[in-house]
């Protein structure tokens, strides 16, 4: 199969500014493959969140073209937005978790807005749960819970309409050592059935144990773009 | 279709949960939306009932003329005769002095005594006039009256048309004041609502950014806020007609003589169904429009 045509997200030289004179992103030109995982390294303000942003159609590019699942964001329309959004699941590292609401009615979020029916989409959060380990956690509040299981139930509402894409923003940055692995293992492990994974992350400890593609983005610009181990580089 | 199903249930309970999340903004709203709707309903009661007076004057409406003295019964049958062919007129009724005389001294009753002393009848032969059901109102009246002015033999000419153009004016005004008093206060209850839920709106910003983020469209998102202020319309127009009701039903008793005054006759009636419907629905679409007032524009995906 055409790996071009294949590709979950391809980027033309993006460059994204919010002042004149001042780029977030600058001539930025990759291509993500459709079950691929992929690290963004860089210090704060490398652009990483930027990036992301950019593409889940959160923001829209100053130059250039990002396709995403064959969708041209540049282009997008105010109203072609949600549909796409309901392919990409997004972790962040703040959890964005309502404190008044339920783990089952955070996660079912996700399916209601697809027009899940109540009783199909318990099952579904049930079943996400019980994957991540939370199925006992479904009816306690988000503030009972340990940082650890607040980002999994995150992860869960990210997963729960089985995206072809997930993106996470320092999905462990408030994480302690050992629940960092944990939560990566799991993110690691749904590119494994598919789903095309970027993580953006200053860890380098945790780049390293995975050994996956990790593009390094400075000021802005990508500095380097290291293929997964095992794989032939070259884009 | 059962998505639909699946998105209106959900659309309902966020609508609901949004109004019991913010208790005391939502009372607010919905005393304010039922006050303003009591202060409309009161007047549209009173319009009502007034309207329903000149309904039923309407049926009583008629014309008398007075024949002059002198005339004979001829003369008068004659006359009566012509009048019953003016256009607009339904009948005739020739009323001689002699039964002028015995219906005046029956209704004095107990002082037809002082009537003995009289050494003429002074009471004139008249013929009262009943006009058909299109004449039977003030602009109806005229017409037949304009008709029959010169006519020879014919006195005076009297109808209850001057009494029936003032009320009619009084409801026209009355009518125009409720309007007016309607649209100030629709205006004020269209800020509040919008006011309220622009509070909503700001208080759920955090599920709105999460929602954004996980696909919904604007419309999911706005869709609760708008049927939360239908929904605090709808209780709002329920508070004023049960307040309606309550001041129909123990106040207005009170009031006998200011009503036998306005009304005439005509027992107060309070609203039918449909009108009481109808209340409600105006709080509803109050709310909504305060509501939409409140979620388009300004939202970013």
């Amino acid at each position: 199969m055409d790996e071009r045509r294949d590709a979950a997200v391809r980027l033309f030289h993006v460059s994204k500014s919010y002042d004149a004179g001042s780029f977030a992103l600058r001539d930025v030109s990759l291509e993500f493959a459709r079950g691929e995982f992929v690290f963004l390294t860089g210090p704060s303000g490398a652009g990483k969140t930027t990036l992301l942003k950019l593409l889940f159609a959160a923001e829209q590019p100053s130059e250039g073209q990002i396709v995403v699942l064959g969708r041209n964001i540049a282009r997008l329309g105010e109203s072609a937005i949600p549909p796409l959004r309901r392919r990409i699941g997004v972790v962040f590292q703040d959890f964005k978790l309502l404190q008044s609401r339920t783990v089952e009615e955070n996660v079912a979020m996700a399916l209601a807005v697809v027009g899940t029916p109540r009783r199909e989409a318990r099952a579904k959060v049930f079943s996400i749960l019980k994957q991540l380990g939370l199925q006992h956690r479904r009816y306690h509040h988000p503030l009972s819970l340990s940082g650890g299981e607040q980002q999994r139930v995150a992860i869960a509402r990210a997963l729960v309409n089985e995206p072809e894409i997930l993106l996470a923003d320092e999905p462990t940055g408030n994480l302690d050592p050992d629940l960092t692995v944990d939560i990566m293992d799991l993110i690691a492990s749904t590119a494994i059935r598919g789903t095309t994974v970027v993580v953006a992350t200053h860890e380098l400890g945790i780049v390293g144990r995975y050994g996956k593609r990790t593009i390094r983005l400075d000021q802005g610009r990508i500095t380097e773009d290291k293929k997964a181990v095992g794989v032939a580089s070259g884009m | 279709m059962k998505r639909i199903g699946v998105r209106l249930a959900y659309f309902v309970r966020t609508a609901w949960r949004g109004l019991r999340a913010s208790p005391v903004t939502s009372a607010v709203a919905v005393m304010t939306i039922g006050i303003s709707l009591v202060l409309v309903g009161a007047f549209a009661l009173l319009l009502q009932n007034m309207e329903s007076l000149l309904d039923k004057l309407g049926g009583e409406l008629h014309v008398t003329a007075y024949l002059e003295d002198g005339l004979t019964q001829g003369q008068q049958q004659e006359i009566a005769h012509l009048i019953g062919t003016v256009e607009g007129v339904e009948s005739v009724s020739l009323i001689t002095k002699e039964e002028a005389f015995e219906r005046f001294r029956r209704g004095v009753g107990r002082g037809s005594a002082l009537l003995e002393g009289l050494a003429d009848n002074p009471l004139p032969a008249s013929i009262e006039i009943a006009l058909v059901a299109s004449r039977r109102s003030a602009s109806g009246m005229a017409m037949v009256v304009a008709s029959l002015d010169g006519l020879d033999g014919i006195d005076d000419l009297a109808s209850g048309q001057d009494w029936v153009e003032g009320y009619m004016r009084a409801v026209a005004l009355l009518r125009g004041l409720g309007v007016g008093l309607g649209a100030i206060l629709a205006l004020a209850t269209l800020l509040i609502v919008a006011n309220t839920i622009r509070l909503a709106v700001f208080a759920r910003r955090d599920e709105l950014e999460i929602l954004s983020l996980v696909g919904a469209s604007h419309s999911f998102m706005q869709t609760p806020f708008l049927l939360e202020g239908i929904l605090q319309g709808a209780l709002g127009g329920g508070v004023a007609l049960l307040l309606l009701f309550a001041l129909f039903r123990v106040v207005l008793p009170g009031f006998e003589f200011g009503l036998e005054l306005v009304l005439g006759g005509v027992s107060p009636r309070f609203f039918a169904l449909g009108e009481s419907l109808a209340l409600v629905a105006t709080g509803a679409g109050l709310g909504l429009f305060g509501s939409a007032a409140a979620v388009t524009g300004g939202w970013r995906t």
